[in-house]
């Protein structure tokens, strides 16, 4: 069996990996656009925050390891066609044509960073550094610049800004919303990064979009908004990705928003066909399909991709869009569906904010923490974190008491070791009405 | 634009005869039709034999009978014209040539061909034509896609899959969950009460909104300019964080225009009932385009009535439909004419007089002056809005007009009194805002008809009173027209 998977990234990778585990005798074929393999999309921040001393140690695999699995890659290969009714897929590779028969195939293509309604912003002088070689520009150019445009206020966008104030330099965040991270966090709970944002000298333009981008001949860019413009050294682009499927066989069936369209099983349209990572919508938080292009759904839909390819035995568990990190000196972390999210939802929901003490200790560091739930059956719909303290390995406790559809009350129960100098009377992750610090009082 | 014009000349001529039939209580003549078409009687004939075999499908439920001599047409009481009209529509190429556009975005010329089974040479001619008529929206078809703003090619479509196209099979082909989620989020997120009537119009709209908003390079240079008075209006901005979360969900990038789209939709359609809009008026700007034509054009209805005020739900009312149609005009372009403009304008005339319709002239001259740069009579929009205007003058009109309490106090014998008192009841109640009955003198009247001088005219308090001179007479009529005329 030939299984060939398009896209070497985090999705494509896992799928490989996996299938190797399930059918050790399977041939199995990679084709990656790129020129170079297994790079972190977000190397370029890892770099700025001196995590890594140079870019090419922003890897999560080797062609080494690729090798070891017996997983044979193609880089610097671009699919141009892929016809289902043949099982063919043609592909250029160092500007030569060629063809390639599957059995299976899984569709890991990933997503570009790239705006199709800002005029301009497909030019080179509008950075984006998904890529290694993007990456690679963008660190030269961010070098030479003082003052740095980012468009976009995600996760992409505020952690960009936050870097690059460290390095000191001048910083524009244009956000078409009214508050950044919006998708993650409640506008409540993000008042102390945006506290913090202007105090570090960010230049906030909410509510705010960006119609072009425009060269100047001082090689300064200049960014119309809606309202008024910004001219500064360099752009970021840390807008939404977006699947690029122009190889695509008409058979295959996509949304409307060009995602393609999978079964729980992951498999599209055809038979033999799957598709993963960012080229798919996910059952969301809110249980309906949404858009979730994040890494950890990458390798998990390529893993149960993988455990399909000969019949159907693994659904895929849908995706609670769990995010964790730290920007402007606090960690926030967050997991699925958030107060102003539950809009698209049938249940009632309420929500309850509170602030508690990480540890027994007198200088113990607080987390305030929103936990969104049904306002029935108690049941965990949501939580949000933000505290000076790295807290991030707790969302995870909240994601799993999600997804196994856990009440408050269960919570409560949840047996957790007690040590003074390392927690409180009651785990941080139990909402319990007496550990209230007045968190939702602090609003009024 | 006119339903007609999605039909061929031969088929508006059958239309016209159905209609002519149903105009004259199902018969008429063949002199008559003939007149009324200005056809020769082989062509009529022609017409007649076309319509039989087109109503076959209806199984007897429509049925034309000709003689030569006469006409004649029977339908079953569960069959309308309506539904006559969409046999016809639903055969048209035009419709089609609209549906697949829509359906597809773009075609390519064989595509086309193929799909519909015409010629190439007949296909140009028919985008030839339906381009005549999309001008008034200021949008065509060319190189295989609508091309225009993007705000009038949505609403061109809504107006096509409301009025042309049939509703309820389009809303049919588009079930989708979310949708639904999408009105009721909007509901809650908006906080506002979408009625079922107001549900399915949203719908439509969406449906259009959602099947073009992944389209690259939508023109909407007009719209932002409009728009640049709204930028700070609180409704624009809630449609704008609902329109952007909303996409945030999906891999579908959308800049301000998408949400300029529908700001325009809401507020020129009845989406939001007259409560929720209310709300609205109180916080918006009312200095901004609509809302300050919204007073001008509500001063000038008081002024011209000489009203003082209106009451308050009256004055609310006439502000919510003021909206729509300042809205309308200033947003969009072109209209689909529902209703027969210059048969509704004739009846409108005879109803209420050309006072209000040439008043309604007025007040369109007005607001066109300065919401939109349209002129002329054929623009479909400006003959649309008149209409509103009339009706909004008409409602004002009646709601204003107090209702005159007449009494008839007869003095003869029991029986005739009783009789004749009757028949008086029966020939004044068809008068407009009078109330008639007879006389009690516990209550208190503003006119009262007597046919005997009253011995002691404080028996009727400050009740204006007539003496009949000839019981039923037209003489009398014209005088019990003309005092409550005046008392009105």
């Amino acid at each position: 069996m030939r299984v060939v998977i398009i896209g070497a990234s985090f999705a494509g990778v896992a799928a490989a990996f996996e299938v190797r585990h399930i059918h050790p005798d399977a041939e199995i074929m990679l084709l990656e656009k790129q020129d170079t393999l297994g790079y972190i999309p977000s190397g370029l921040h890892l770099y700025w925050d001196k995590k890594i001393s140079d870019l090419d140690e922003a890897r999560f695999v080797t062609e080494g390891q690729l090798d070891k699995h017996g997983i044979v890659y193609h880089l610097n290969a671009t699919v141009q066609k892929v016809n289902t009714t043949q099982k063919i897929i043609t592909y250029d590779q160092h500007d030569l044509s060629d063809q390639l028969s599957y059995d299976k195939l899984i569709i890991a293509a990933g997503s570009r960073q790239l705006s199709e309604k800002i005029t301009g912003s497909a030019q080179e002088s509008v950075l984006k550094y998904k890529r290694y070689d993007e990456a690679q520009a963008v660190l030269i150019k961010v070098e030479e610049s003082e003052h740095i445009t980012i468009i976009g206020g995600g996760q992409v966008g505020v952690e960009a800004a936050d870097l690059l104030t460290t390095m000191e330099k001048q910083v524009t965040l244009v956000e078409s919303m009214d508050y950044v991270l919006f998708k993650y966090l409640d506008e409540d709970m993000i008042k102390p990064i945006e506290k913090n944002m202007t105090e570090k000298g960010v230049d906030l333009r909410m509510r705010q979009t960006v119609s072009s981008v425009e060269m100047e001949s001082d090689q300064k860019v200049t960014v119309c908004l809606g309202e008024g413009s910004v001219t500064s050294d360099a752009v970021i682009m840390g807008v939404n990705v977006r699947p690029h499927l122009p190889f695509l066989d008409k058979t295959i069936k996509q949304h409307t928003d060009q995602t393609i369209a999978v079964d729980r099983y992951l498999r599209t349209s055809v038979e033999d066909v799957f598709a993963v990572g960012d080229c798919i919508q996910l059952s969301g938080p809110g249980e309906d399909r949404v858009y979730v292009p994040l890494i950890n759904n990458a390798v998990r839909t390529g893993i149960v991709a993988a455990a399909n390819l000969i019949e159907p035995s693994r659904t895929f568990k849908g995706s609670l869009r769990t995010i964790g990190t730290r920007v402007f000196g606090k960690y926030i972390a967050s997991t699925g569906m958030t107060e102003a999210e539950s809009l698209f939802t049938d249940r009632t929901v309420e929500s309850h904010r509170q602030e508690v003490r990480l540890t027994s200790l007198a200088d113990s560091d607080t987390v305030t923490l929103k936990y969104v739930y049904d306002a029935k059956t108690h049941e965990l719909l949501g939580a949000q974190m933000i505290s000076d303290a790295n807290i991030l390995e707790k969302i995870n406790v909240l994601a799993l008491a999600i997804q196994s559809k856990q009440t408050l009350e269960d919570l409560q129960q949840t047996d957790y070791f007690f040590n003074p100098a390392y927690s409180q009377m009651t785990a941080t992750t139990n909402l319990i009405a007496w550990m209230d610090e007045r968190a939702d009082e602090d609003e009024n | 634009m006119k339903i007609e014009h999605f039909l061929e000349k031969n088929e508006v001529r059958e239309i016209t005869i159905f209609n002519q039939l149903v105009l004259n209580g199902g018969t008429l003549s063949y002199g008559k039709m003939l007149n009324h078409l200005g056809v020769s009687k082989a062509s009529l004939e022609n017409d007649l034999s076309s319509i039989a075999v087109r109503i076959e499908g209806f199984d007897q439920k429509v049925q034309l009978q000709y003689d030569g001599q006469t006409i004649g047409l029977s339908m079953s009481d569960d069959l309308s014209l309506q539904q006559i009209y969409r046999l016809y529509l639903d055969q048209s190429i035009k419709l089609q040539i609209i549906t697949f556009l829509f359906k597809h975005q773009e075609f390519s010329i064989t595509q086309l061909t193929q799909k519909l089974a015409i010629s190439e040479s007949s296909l140009f001619r028919k985008i030839k034509e339906l381009n005549s008529h999309l001008k008034e929206f200021g949008i065509k078809i060319r190189n295989g896609q609508m091309q225009g703003e993007e705000l009038q090619i949505r609403y061109f479509y809504f107006q096509f899959n409301c009025y042309i196209e049939d509703k309820a099979t389009f809303l049919a082909e588009h079930p989708d969950d979310r949708l639904t989620q999408m009105i009721d989020a909007m509901e809650k997120f908006l906080d506002v009460t979408i009625t079922p009537e107001n549900r399915e119009r949203l719908k439509i709209w969406l449906i259009i909104s959602n099947a073009r908003v992944s389209i690259i390079d939508k023109q909407a240079k007009r719209l932002r300019t409009q728009m640049k008075a709204y930028r700070k209006d609180p409704f624009f901005h809630k449609i704008q964080v609902f329109v952007l979360r909303y996409f945030s969900r999906y891999s579908i990038e959308v800049d301000e225009v998408e949400s300029m789209i529908h700001f325009a939709f809401l507020l020129a359609f009845p989406v939001l009932t007259e409560p929720d809009f209310h709300e609205y008026r109180l916080l918006r700007d009312r200095h901004a385009p609509i809302a300050s034509m919204d007073t001008l054009i509500a001063e000038t209805i008081i002024n011209h009535f000489k009203y003082r005020r209106l009451p308050y739900m009256l004055e609310r009312d006439m502000s919510y439909h003021l909206t729509h149609i300042h809205t309308r005009l200033y947003f969009f372009q072109g209209d689909i004419e529902i209703y027969e403009y210059e048969g509704i304008i004739a009846k409108e005339k005879q109803i209420v007089g050309t006072n209000v319709v040439s008043f309604a002239r007025t007040l369109l001259k007005t607001s066109t002056k300065t919401l939109a740069d349209k002129t002329g009579e054929s623009n479909s929009l400006l003959k649309m809005e008149l209409l509103k205007y009339i009706s909004l003058l008409v409602l004002i009109t009646f709601k204003m007009a107090s209702v005159i309490q007449v009494g008839i106090d007869l003095k003869m014998d029991g029986l005739y009194k009783e009789t004749l008192g009757e028949l008086l009841i029966l020939k004044l109640k068809p008068i407009k805002g009078v109330r008639v009955e007879h006389y009690d003198p516990t209550k208190i009247y503003d006119l009262v008809l007597t046919n005997e001088e009253p011995k002691d005219q404080a028996n009727y308090d400050d009740a204006r009173i007539y003496i009949l001179s000839e019981i039923l007479s037209s003489f009398d009529m014209v005088n019990i027209q003309r005092i409550i005329q005046e008392l009105n």
